[in-house]
């Protein structure tokens, strides 16, 4: 039992780590929280559901087309949401009040347009089940493990070995002397919500496979919230594991306490966290955190 | 002057003419879900009742009246279902069909309750839609003429140890859901009952997605049969989770899972898996119903709803007969009294003491993947 619950929790926590990562690298440039990534997660599986339902596309094109689609929304979400905001160098609490905005807004033209039914995708890969020591995981598990593990992996490499992953780095230490040695923020602001979305696509492909499509779906990334927050917020290795660290928690409090405790139990750390460490465990300094 | 004297009376006779034909018709409310996550029946539902109204209608109504439908939508939710039943009290209606939900209609029955008007929920399986909770005592004007979720359970139970030879049964259930809790309780009780023994009884949040740590502890015990009361969102995912991670159980359901897209939702997880239901497309009652229904409307109901909202409006329109008035007090009474009635399900009578049908009939279902269809499995009438 202590082996199938530690399998589930990582499989658990990759998702989150996944979906953390979205958080983290807006929270890193313009320190605020947006709130608006799980609606962008729900719309990059609606669009995935689209491609894979109407167009009969395999795996692989929808996945891309979710990520394609979940980055250019994310875009379009902070040029219409918060460009304005950002220019008028509104304090980020307003930030993070329009986010909110858009998380419901979004999530109710989907209930207006497409409706409150729930939807599956179909079976990609049929069952496959792998057994490790009497301990079964999904095939799908694993691969979507690994997947997240490299994409994050690859976003890290991006951040510190390209041009514009220095300037990324640059604005996260300080916008204003940035903008100065002439790097451009609305395209740097640009590109960091692409990748945002991106992942929220691959995330929102992932859920949906996992479990279903539907309007509210989008709500789980509370849990991702957390999971950037045990990390460090704006730290992407510490995204990914705070996200492992929440999934394997969760799974042993539900497995060994009670699995009506486990949301108790998770937000009580999330508190924990915010007021004892609110750098998280790799997080840098900074002063808000909500 | 004259003009306006000859509007006057003009306007005089519309409203006399207007008010003897309402005088004409017996309104009866309709509160349905039309949309939302139920809408699926609620729509089958008013079908069903429309052609059924048009054909009493047809045949002269009801005490030389036709009967017209005050239809409002609740949107499967309690707070609307409140609203709708205002709205039908204060649209003076003689009595109403539905909700279908029993959350929707524990909410709606105080409303009527307090106007004397009788209600007949649809498909409400909770014992407390006619049962008030906090006085135990029978709500005078609520009726139904579905099972109720002990008898419920009860037959997953007798059909889980006789026809499955299950001996060790698991539960994954709801917390926050009154329909899941309590009939995770009736399956508990009469599965021990009979001999069995419960090895596992695990929980879950409203609106949680993962089970995986929940089914984990559950696989350790090798159940023989799992018993997930819960609607097929649920179902769903909890059948994909539990195949995940290598769980071979039987999964059994209950009515909440009859719905087209639990197949679509849980995939060649949920094949095999067998649910309680209030009818079947392959119920012999039901044929004539099921041919009419497809020649009017080009394709089969979404049970078991516009079945039983037939029965519900059978019940009234007969109730109606006995008591020769549409006085609220003396409709109950004859709804309390029902005895032998052929509805559209089969045969109906109401027990006087709590509302609910004798010997109502329940089917066992089997998810059949491949066909997208439900297998008729067996039927009970009753349990001991």
């Amino acid at each position: 039992m202590f082996l199938q619950t530690l399998i589930t929790g990582l499989s658990i926590g990759g998702i989150y780590a996944l979906m953390a990562v979205g958080y983290s690298l807006v929270f890193s440039v313009l320190n605020f929280s947006n709130f608006a990534h799980g609606a962008v997660i729900m719309l990059g599986a609606y669009v995935g559901l689209a491609l894979a339902t109407k167009l009969d596309f395999g795996f692989g094109l929808v996945l891309a087309g979710s990520v394609a689609g979940a980055g250019i929304i994310a875009v379009l979400n902070e040029k219409l949401a918060y460009s304005s905001l950002r220019r008028r160098k509104a304090p980020s609490l307003y930030l993070m009040i329009s986010a909110m905005g858009c998380a419901v807004f979004l999530e109710n033209l989907v209930y207006a347009t497409i409706g409150s039914r729930f939807y599956a995708f179909p079976e990609f890969f049929g069952r496959q089940v792998v057994t490790i020591f009497g301990s079964s995981v999904s095939l799908l598990d694993v691969g979507a493990f690994l997947f997240a593990l490299i994409a994050i992996l690859g976003l890290h490499l991006f951040i510190n070995r390209t041009r514009t992953g220095t300037a990324i780095r640059a604005g996260v230490c300080d916008m204003t002397m940035c903008s100065l040695m002439g790097v451009d923020l609305n395209r740097l602001i640009a590109i960091v919500f692409l990748l945002a979305g991106a992942f929220a696509g691959v995330a929102g492909v992932f859920l949906g496979i996992k479990y279903l499509v539907y309007p509210t779906m989008g709500w789980v990334t509370n849990k991702a919230y957390i999971a950037a927050v045990i990390g460090g917020l704006g730290s992407l290795p510490g995204a990914l594991a705070g996200g492992l660290i929440l999934g394997v928690v969760e799974t042993f409090v539900s497995t060994y306490i009670s699995s009506v405790l486990r949301d108790v139990f998770s937000f009580t750390l999330l508190i924990a966290f915010l007021v004892w460490r609110p750098n998280g465990l790799m997080g840098i300094d900074s002063e808000e955190k909500v | 002057m004259r003009r306006t004297l000859a509007m006057m009376v003009a306007l005089l006779l519309l409203v006399l003419t207007g008010s003897a034909f309402a005088a004409d018709v017996i309104k009866i409310g309709h509160t349905v879900s039309l949309t939302g996550g139920a809408s699926m029946w609620g729509q089958s539902e008013a079908r069903a009742l429309d052609m059924l109204v048009k054909k009493i209608n047809e045949n002269g109504g009801v005490l030389g009246k036709k009967i017209e439908f005050v239809r409002y939508d609740n949107r499967n939710d309690a707070v609307e279902s409140v609203n709708v039943a205002r709205r039908l009290v204060s649209d003076g209606v003689a009595a109403v069909i539905g909700p279908a939900q029993s959350g929707n209609s524990i909410a709606t029955a105080p409303v009527l309750e307090k106007a004397k008007i009788p209600m007949v929920v649809t498909t409400a399986t909770n014992p407390y839609v006619t049962i008030d909770q906090k006085t135990e005592k029978v709500r005078p004007f609520a009726f139904r003429p579905c099972f109720i979720d002990p008898f419920q359970g009860t037959v997953a139970a007798r059909f889980a140890i006789t026809d499955l030879g299950a001996r060790k049964g698991a539960i994954l259930y709801d917390v926050g859901s009154d329909y899941g809790q309590w009939l995770a309780k009736y399956f508990e009780e009469a599965f021990t009952d009979k001999g069995g023994t419960i090895v596992a009884k695990e929980a879950f949040r409203t609106d949680e997605l993962d089970y995986r740590a929940q089914l984990g502890k559950i696989k350790d015990l090798a159940p023989d049969v799992i018993f997930i009361p819960t609607s097929q969102k649920e179902a769903a995912m909890a059948a994909k989770q539990a195949r995940d991670i290598g769980i071979t159980a039987t999964l059994l359901g209950t009515d909440n899972w009859g719905s087209p897209d639990l197949i679509d939702l849980g995939g060649s997880a949920i094949d095999g898996g067998y649910f309680v239901n209030l009818t079947d497309l392959a119920d012999p009652d039901i044929q004539d119903f099921v041919a009419e229904y497809k020649a009017a409307f080009g394709e089969d109901p979404v049970l078991p709803n516009p079945v039983m909202a037939q029965d519900a409006l059978i019940m009234i329109v007969e109730a109606l007969k006995t008591a020769g008035t549409t006085d609220g007090e003396k409709l109950a009474e004859a709804l309390a009294n029902l005895s032998d009635i052929k509805v559209t399900s089969g045969v109906l009578t109401i027990s006087p003491e709590d509302h609910n049908p004798l010997d109502k009939p329940a089917v066992i279902q089997q998810v059949d993947v491949a066909n997208k269809t439900f297998k008729f499995v067996k039927k009970y009438v009753s349990v001991d």
